[in-house]
């Protein structure tokens, strides 16, 4: 089943790498000046959407915990940890609930001002062809995308609750959108990010007492291997701009916005 | 799979229109189809017919001359369905546990050359409030919910498809809850139902596609929230807005009867307006 289940965190194209380089030299900077330093935690950070996030906020001068299933295997990742300081590869599969508990108590001290839900799976499109539909990803689907980060969240709320900007973001989908429905396809991973709105919506309400804003972003259709099974038949974003167009998403999020749903270009979704 | 036991959640519906609008829509209603609420009899198949909303309608749909396929996961305990099936010879009950993919499919199976005409995933469960508080959840208690509200509907309506297409009326009704509204919960302060919410929200879209999908075959697929009804999901919580099984099924039973592919796809609270995605 892992070759059917394409996951979010896919493979950036080589060609954003040079523009990325350059923007490396804000890390310095802010440590230097005593500043108060922002940390991010990204789930799902060896590919895909996942990475770029983790370098454009290493590149910010962030310091960076980017989480991977398998970090042993997370070359890329790993490459870049190794030529930016600011940041730390730890392992954590979301659907390891022990493995997150572990990882906040191994972290437990640390403020992370934005929490990068991001880790994700599609479900493969074969396996939901109405007629077809292979239950057996169901669960996998569920847990992965919405069970995941609503406890990576409940594991992390304190570390969120003592930073600065105390922010929750949840990578959804426009798929994701019961409004904008248009024809049948992807019931689980569709099903699956109306569920994870509707937790972050919630999740929203609760944490509002803490100071805690909860956001989803979406990045729209992407070029990383989660798109695989439909690259070449639709046009895909490239995963540098998408993931620039959600973190100044993130950027924008006050808690006034607390529990609303933006495209990568601030549009706000409709339900 | 989880009991549903605490009062403080397992609302259906807690947007559920005031006591005042609730009488005038069951009037309006009850009115427009004074003649026979069930509409055309037929064949109707429901899910989660031992208790609550589920056995009202096999009760309601009996006594409207239906010939009705109750289902519930245990019928050897099931009293009132068994009372109730004694007193119709048209109730007819079948054992289905919603979230058992192959027992829907061996239910499809033993049915097969049956047309169904109405079939109502009714079949769902809360997850308890104690179970759903941020801070302390029970994600085994959220897989049951996902696996029962969500799965279900979605494999019961997979494998029952030639069923309803061969039937007269063509129509799939899934009970949902306003619970499931994005749009009402946001604007509301109480965070006490996270799962069962998500389930919800997640039907909702679920069904959609379901419509999409099937509309070719001329199968109408609609969602009805009930309304906020007295029955055993909610425990001991008693509201003045609060309605009775019966009532809930006396008001949703016009609504399926008069809906038509023009409306496929839509969310139908029991007041006959639409809810709010």
């Amino acid at each position: 089943m892992a070759d059917d289940v394409k996951r979010r965190e896919v493979v950036m194209a080589a060609s954003i790498i040079p523009v990325m380089l350059g923007m490396g030299v804000g890390i310095e900077g802010a440590a230097a000046q005593g500043a108060p330093a922002t940390t991010v935690l990204v789930t799902g950070a060896s590919r895909g959407i996942g990475i770029e996030f983790v370098k454009q906020y290493a590149a910010r001068g962030y310091n960076v915990i980017a989480t991977a299933r398998d970090p042993a295997k997370a070359t890329e990742l790993n490459a870049l940890a190794a030529q930016h300081k600011n940041i730390r590869v730890e392992r954590m599969d979301v659907l390891d609930h022990a493995g997150i508990d572990a990882l906040a108590a191994k972290l437990k001290g640390t403020p992370i001002d934005i929490l990068v839900n991001n880790a994700g799976i599609g479900g493969g499109g074969v396996n939901q062809n109405f007629g077809k539909i292979n239950y057996a990803v169901f669960d996998e689907v569920m847990k992965t995308n919405v069970e995941g980060p609503l406890k990576v969240s409940e594991a992390f709320v304190e570390h969120v609750a003592a930073s600065t900007q105390k922010k929750i973001m949840m990578v959804s989908s426009s798929q994701g959108s019961i409004a904008s429905v248009r024809s049948a396809s992807l019931y689980f991973y569709r099903t699956s990010k109306s569920a994870l709105n509707m937790v972050s919506v919630n999740l929203a309400k609760a944490l509002k007492e803490r100071g805690i804003i909860v956001g989803m972003v979406a990045p729209g259709a992407t070029d990383t291997d989660f798109m695989i099974e439909v690259r070449g038949r639709m046009p895909l974003g490239k995963p540098a701009e998408r993931t620039a167009g959600m973190i100044a998403q993130i950027d924008a999020f006050t808690m006034d916005k607390t529990g609303q749903f933006f495209e990568w270009t601030g549009e706000q979704i409709p339900w | 799979m989880s009991d549903v036991s605490d009062p403080a959640v397992t609302r259906r519906d807690a947007l559920a229109a005031g006591g005042a609008t609730t009488v005038l829509g069951f009037g309006f209603w009850t009115e427009a189809f004074a003649a026979d609420g069930a509409g055309a009899g037929g064949t109707v198949l429901i899910t989660g017919a031992s208790r609550g909303i589920g056995f009202e309608f096999a009760k309601q749909y009996a006594q409207a001359g239906w010939t009705v396929i109750a289902t519930a996961r245990n019928p050897a305990t099931a009293e009132p369905l068994k009372a109730l099936a004694k007193a119709h010879k048209n109730i007819r009950i079948e054992a289905l546990d919603v979230t058992d993919v192959k027992a829907v499919d061996a239910l499809a199976e033993k049915l097969k050359g049956t047309a169904i005409d109405v079939l109502i995933n009714n079949a769902g469960i809360s997850g308890g409030a104690q179970n759903q508080k941020v801070g302390t959840i029970k994600y085994e208690v959220f897989d049951d919910v996902m696996r029962t509200n969500v799965m279900g509907p979605i494999k019961i309506a997979e494998a029952f498809t030639p069923h309803v297409a061969a039937s007269t009326q063509k129509k799939i009704v899934s009970i949902s809850s306003t619970e499931g509204s994005l749009t009402g919960i946001s604007g509301r302060p109480d965070v006490n139902s996270i799962f069962y919410r998500a389930s919800k929200s997640a039907l909702n879209m679920a069904m959609i596609n379901m419509a999409k999908a099937l509309k070719d075959k001329g199968i109408i697929v609609v969602m009805l929230s009930p309304g906020l009804v007295q029955t055993d999901f909610v425990g001991d919580l008693r509201l003045p807005i609060m309605i009775s099984p019966e009532q809930s099924v006396a008001m949703t039973m016009p609504i399926i009867a008069r809906v038509t592919m023009a409306d496929t796809g839509k969310y139908f609270r029991h007041t006959g307006e639409l809810a709010a995605w």
